[in-house]
């Protein structure tokens, strides 16, 4: 297997603290790996500094084996990488489907340049996802487990290479929570490599490959879900943060 | 529905092209007048209705197609098309040079860097001796109102075009991306500085072009009147008022807004100021979203629609 993107020690820091510290691994060709770990553990910012909003303080970041760490973040959507936002990003004032025609008018390799098409492959991811009958209402008339589908569908609508989601199951119920799984393993089907991350266990087990943990922004497993959950760190990890 | 609104424009479009075969002196400048203001409200539409950047800075541009056209006409002695040309040039030199560092700054940041760069040119300008300094410049006169009316008249139906353009392309959908959340436009391939930079530019272009013909019909200019703040003020007042971020509401709003500061100014000078003012502040409580948003969805809510705006001021 090939790695898509490869994490070699990267660093974030903020002011009097670190949110992510020292992490290395690589997300293979194909593969889904799930990030899971307590509040504040850096999830959000590690999958900030792979998409370009943010900068590491150190460290690399390849995608494909070229190093992007100094791309902004445009030149990484445009090479193939997707992200959702855990505090959704959607264009308020437009419709449902324009939010998801930008994705296809920018994206991946520069995208569409004819709206009418863009419009076409937007209504496509619409359906995919199952958001195809709230196509003409604006955005913010969504209610949030639709906004998290929009999420998705705008990422998607990109082509991108590498899909990475940041709580695209929260706050869904357990019938939601099944469909967005269900809609992931398509989209794995499509050649999309994908990073994911999510509280909910059970769905983090039944669709990632592998699981990495995150615990105070560093790394304290990496490996065959089964195992890393039976690990001891992750245990304490979490049982820690229920009691506190 | 859609033909009879094609209809509907080009009849207007013909009535306006032919103000200056039957109207007044008086009305023709009026129209020169109203027709330029529309002008200057599209161009800004670009930048502060579609991008969401509250340019103060387009009185600038507006001052240096002035002084573009003036000092190629007066110090150089070249046409009038040439000091257009000119004039654009400077503006679109002056977006990249400033556009660069001022649109990083977001909101009010950016509207308040903006806004002292027409005193910072009138600085500059007041100590040019190819620009006449304080004292300013005198154009060679040219007593023809129609065409000036009418070139007017192109340039805003160019401008007008420019703005539908932007609804119907990748480009303008990411000028609205933006607009919308710009960190959610980055990651989603929009290249967001370059494209700042080319909405402010576009936006200064219009604006150079309206204070080429305004120079040029005027026949004088000194540096307080050209890099005029209060101009950049009314333009804003216009778009928002008649809603920006559409493709035919900021000519609205400067065509009403004309209408009624011209009536009122000849009727009751005194007050004239104070009911403007006051018609705007009501306007923008009760249809924050202009004329166009107003006229879009009276129809469906009625009446509510005032109250629901008013309500969402939380007053
Ligand atoms: N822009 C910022 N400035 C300062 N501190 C930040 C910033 N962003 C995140 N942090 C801090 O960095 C740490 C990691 O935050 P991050 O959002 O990455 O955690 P997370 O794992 O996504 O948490 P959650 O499960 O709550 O989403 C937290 O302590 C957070 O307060
Ligand atoms: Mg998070």
């Amino acid at each position: 297997m090939s790695a898509v993107l490869g994490i070699t020690n990267v660093t974030r820091r903020f002011a009097g603290l670190i949110a992510v510290n020292d992490v290395s691994f690589t997300l293979n060709q194909g593969e889904i790996l799930g990030v899971i770990g307590p509040n504040g553990a850096g999830k959000t910012t590690l999958v900030s500094l792979i998409s370009g909003t943010l900068a590491p303080t150190a460290g690399d970041i390849a995608f494909e084996g070229r190093p992007i760490t100094k791309l902004p973040a445009y030149q990484r959507a445009r090479l193939g990488i997707g992200r959702t936002f855990q505090i959704m990003r959607p264009f308020p004032g437009l419709s449902v489907l324009d939010n998801v025609a930008v994705g296809a008018l920018f994206g991946h390799g520069g995208g569409e340049s004819d709206l009418d098409k863009a419009r076409e492959l937007a209504r496509a991811q619409l359906d995919f996802v199952g958001l195809a009958k709230f196509a003409d209402q604006r955005a913010d008339e969504l209610g949030g487990p639709s906004r998290k589908r929009l999420e998705l569908a705008k990422a998607l609508a990109m082509q991108p290479k590498v899909l990475l989601c940041d709580e695209v199951m929260a706050g869904l119920n357990l019938v939601e929570i099944d469909e967005v799984i269900e809609v992931l393993k398509r989209v794995r089907e499509r050649g999309i490599s994908i990073l994911v991350i999510e509280h909910v266990i059970k769905a983090i087990k039944s669709l990632s490959d592998r699981l990495l943990v995150l615990h105070h922004g560093e790394k304290i497993a990496d490996g065959d879900p089964d195992t890393v959950l039976s690990d001891a760190r992750v245990v304490e990890a979490y049982l820690g943060r229920r009691r506190a | 529905m859609k033909g009879l609104r094609w209809i509907l424009l080009v009849a207007a479009l013909v009535v306006l092209a032919a103000v200056p075969w039957f109207g007044s002196d008086v009305l023709v400048q009026f129209g020169i007048n109203a027709l330029l203001l529309a002008v200057l409200a599209q161009g800004w539409n670009i930048i502060g209705g579609y991008t969401g950047y509250a340019s103060f800075g387009n009185s600038v541009f507006y001052g240096l197609g002035s002084y573009g056209v003036a000092i190629a006409m007066v110090q150089w002695e070249l046409p009038f098309a040439i000091g257009m040309v000119f004039g654009v040039v400077l503006a679109v030199a002056f977006a990249f040079l400033l556009g660069l560092p001022v649109l990083r700054l977001r909101g009010h940041y950016f509207a308040i860097a903006t806004l002292a760069l027409a005193q910072v040119m009138i600085a500059i300008v007041s100590n040019l001796s190819i620009a006449g300094q304080n004292i300013g410049l005198v154009l060679p006169p040219l007593n023809d109102d129609r065409l000036f009316y009418e070139l007017s008249l192109i340039l805003l139906i160019a401008a007008t075009a420019t703005v539908f353009w932007l609804t119907r392309s990748r480009f303008g959908f990411g000028l609205i991306a933006i607009r919308e959340n710009e960190e959610g436009a980055a990651v989603m391939g929009v290249n967001t500085t370059l494209y700042k930079v080319l909405a402010f530019a576009l936006s200064g272009v219009f604006s150079a072009l309206a204070g080429g013909i305004h120079a040029y019909w005027i026949t004088f200019l000194d540096p307080a009147s050209a890099f005029d703040i209060s101009l950049n003020v009314k333009m804003i007042i216009m778009a928002v008022f008649g809603g920006p971020g559409t493709v035919l509401g900021p000519v609205l709003g400067a065509f009403v807004l004309s209408t009624v500061s011209e009536l009122l100014s000849s009727e009751i000078t005194s007050v004239a100021g104070l009911f403007f003012g006051l018609v705007v502040v009501v306007a923008v409580i009760f249809m924050p979203r202009g004329v166009a948003d107003l006229m879009r969805r009276f129809r469906a809510t009625g009446w509510r629609y005032f109250v629901k705006n008013l309500k969402a001021h939380r007053i």
